[in-house]
């Protein structure tokens, strides 16, 4: 499925790209117009570049073809430093967390603050520090350092971290994985007030499809670098593909079970330590590799 | 066929390799040019400093010491052969304060800093933090790479000159009192024949060898491999490089500074 857009067609749009590392094609000739003021949810199989495509929008990975625009302008080919200024509208929070080990959470969150101009009014930044912090359940933490705190908990200061600054576009890759489902759904209720309350434009890439129909605006599906299915909720609900169908709905098919059915009643891929003894007088030609 | 399509492939992927580093490395300078006039950043320059700098003094202190300790030893034979022992400490405070001094500060802060700079940015180039930190606008060169090249390009010749130190005094202490060598002499020949300008351009030569040694540090963290082991040659790599940066930089500077000092030599009286 291929949709042409243009560069004025969203706030952030992804035109024709390509990526590839060391020759391996791992987005091929996508184009996506993202919004302004919506929650796009991006979902897909592992592995399936989801987020090599987010790391595009914020031209964190440069395209090997194709081109990136915000606001309408061009971003993919511009220089670090012009690139700073346009990410400063965006809020990015990573997969792994990524906050920074050597700075606790309250200098985390600080940040991006921090470098952009001089703290003055410390009062007032502990104020919004704590608020930011108490949205995903994480006042109280100000003073850990990350590697103190639970995967869990990196992932939500990292949520915090991403919406210190008030940014018009927030990047959530998986914000909700590894979460319990209480607190996947406070988040997933962060997401929508953001989009409510402030206008945000929200892209959200996520494998919890209860989350993705509670928050998305629109839901595109990637399939091996291409996408494969695009529209609200209920298009992607009744999408005919069977490939959607199974993701959505959590099947598998036979042809990926193969693996694991094989093999009858004892699992016998499986390895057995005595196996690979020499004095196993069954398997020794092969352990001693006559 | 392969072998040639491969040597080419080796080629383009080293011209690449290089082509990345001169960027880095001129991104890198002017950085920390700029840094160097933006009063905010100087409490990073000055934790930087602090890591780098004063926990490096103690291990340069030593290795100084015994350097100087062991030229005395090493070189009072022959020189008792001759019956010159008395000039010893100037044999072993030139040997010091032009080169051993340096080169050997030097090559103990690669290990000791260059190693450490490798593993802090290449784990947090694996944990993409380093993505992170441009994500918010933030140009990671300058908020990573300047304040620990500004660091090691002040504190490298000052270190050096703590070195030389120790080189002199364990030369000294180890000549006078272990080999009975007249004090009083020992200082006199010394004195005469080392310079303040052979002591100022061992000690230049440190801001060359720090630079280096963090702009190959900084360079090799920011493009490790994935995982434990990518950290640890990336960290490998960086001491290598720096060291032999450090020995070609010396030869090259030697030669620098006596052509200069050639030139130089007749009107020196009047500096
Ligand atoms: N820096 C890189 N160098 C080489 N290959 C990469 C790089 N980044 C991603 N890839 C490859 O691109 C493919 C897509 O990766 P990506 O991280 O986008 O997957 P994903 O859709 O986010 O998967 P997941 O749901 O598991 O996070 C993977 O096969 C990966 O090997
Ligand atoms: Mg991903």
């Amino acid at each position: 499925m291929h949709k042409d857009v243009h560069k004025d067609d969203g706030i952030i749009v992804v035109q024709n790209v390509t990526k590839q590392y060391s020759g391996r094609t791992v987005l091929d000739n996508v184009s996506l117009a993202v919004e302004p003021g919506k929650t796009t949810v991006i979902i897909g199989k592992s592995g399936c570049g989801k987020t090599v495509m987010m790391k595009h929008m914020i031209v964190l990975e440069r395209p090997t073809e194709g081109q990136v625009f915000f606001k309408g302008q061009r971003i993919d080919h511009q220089h670090e430093r012009d690139l700073a200024e346009v990410r400063r509208h965006y809020g990015f929070c990573f997969q792994m967390g990524a906050l920074f080990d050597s700075l606790t959470v309250y200098e985390n969150i600080t940040f991006p603050i921090q470098q952009k101009q001089k703290i003055t009014d410390w009062n007032k930044m502990d104020e919004l520090v704590k608020q930011k912090l108490a949205m995903v359940g994480m006042d109280g933490f100000q003073f850990y350092f990350p590697a103190s705190l639970s995967g869990g908990q990196q992932k939500r200061v990292a949520l915090a971290r991403a919406i210190a600054l008030n940014p018009e576009v927030i990047l959530y890759d998986e914000p909700t994985t590894g979460l319990d489902p209480v607190r996947s759904d406070i988040i997933n209720e962060l997401i929508l007030k953001l989009q409510e309350a402030l206008k945000v434009t929200s892209v959200v890439v996520t494998h919890d499809m209860k989350s993705a129909y509670k928050i998305a605006d629109r839901i595109v599906m990637f399939h091996e670098g291409r996408i494969l299915a695009d529209g609200d909720a209920d298009y992607i609900r009744n999408h005919p593909n069977p490939i959607v169908q199974e993701f959505i709905n959590g099947q598998v098919s036979e042809s990926e079970l193969a693996p694991i059915r094989m093999g009858g009643t004892r699992f016998e891929t499986q390895f057995h330590p005595e196996d690979f003894k020499p004095s196993n007088p069954k398997k020794q030609g092969q352990a001693t590799g006559s | 066929m392969a072998m040639i399509e491969q040597i080419g492939a080796h080629t383009m992927q080293g011209v690449e390799d290089l082509g990345r580093f001169s960027r880095f490395c001129s991104r890198g300078l002017i950085s920390s040019f700029r840094t160097l006039f933006n009063p905010r950043a100087y409490p990073l320059i000055w934790a930087q400093m602090n890591a780098i700098g004063v926990r490096s003094v103690p291990v340069i202190m030593i290795t100084g010491a015994f350097v100087g300790m062991v030229l005395a030893i090493q070189a009072y034979d022959q020189l008792a052969g001759m019956g010159l022992e008395e000039r010893l400490g100037v044999l072993i405070n030139i040997a010091v304060v032009k080169e051993l001094g340096p080169v050997l500060a030097a090559v103990m802060l690669a290990g000791r800093v260059g190693g450490a700079l490798t593993a802090e940015l290449g784990t947090m180039n694996v944990t993409e933090q380093i993505s992170a930190v441009e994500s918010m606008g933030v140009d990671p060169i300058r908020y990573l790479v300047a304040p620990r090249m500004l660091a090691c390009l002040i504190l490298t010749p000052l270190l050096i000159i703590y070195a030389d130190f120790m080189g002199i005094a364990g030369g000294y202490l180890v000549s006078v009192i272990q080999l009975k060598i007249n004090s009083a002499a020992y200082i006199d020949y010394s004195a005469q024949s080392v310079e303040l300008w052979d002591i100022l351009t061992g000690a230049m030569k440190g801001i060359f060898f720090g630079g280096a040694m963090a702009i190959i540090s900084c360079y090799k963290g920011f493009t490790c491999r994935e995982g434990a082991q990518g950290v640890g040659q990336a960290c490998t790599e960086a001491f290598v490089g720096s060291f032999v940066c450090i020995l070609a930089i010396n030869f090259f500077y030697a030669i620098v500074i006596k052509s200069v000092y050639t030139t130089f030599w007749p009107i020196k009286s009047l500096l």
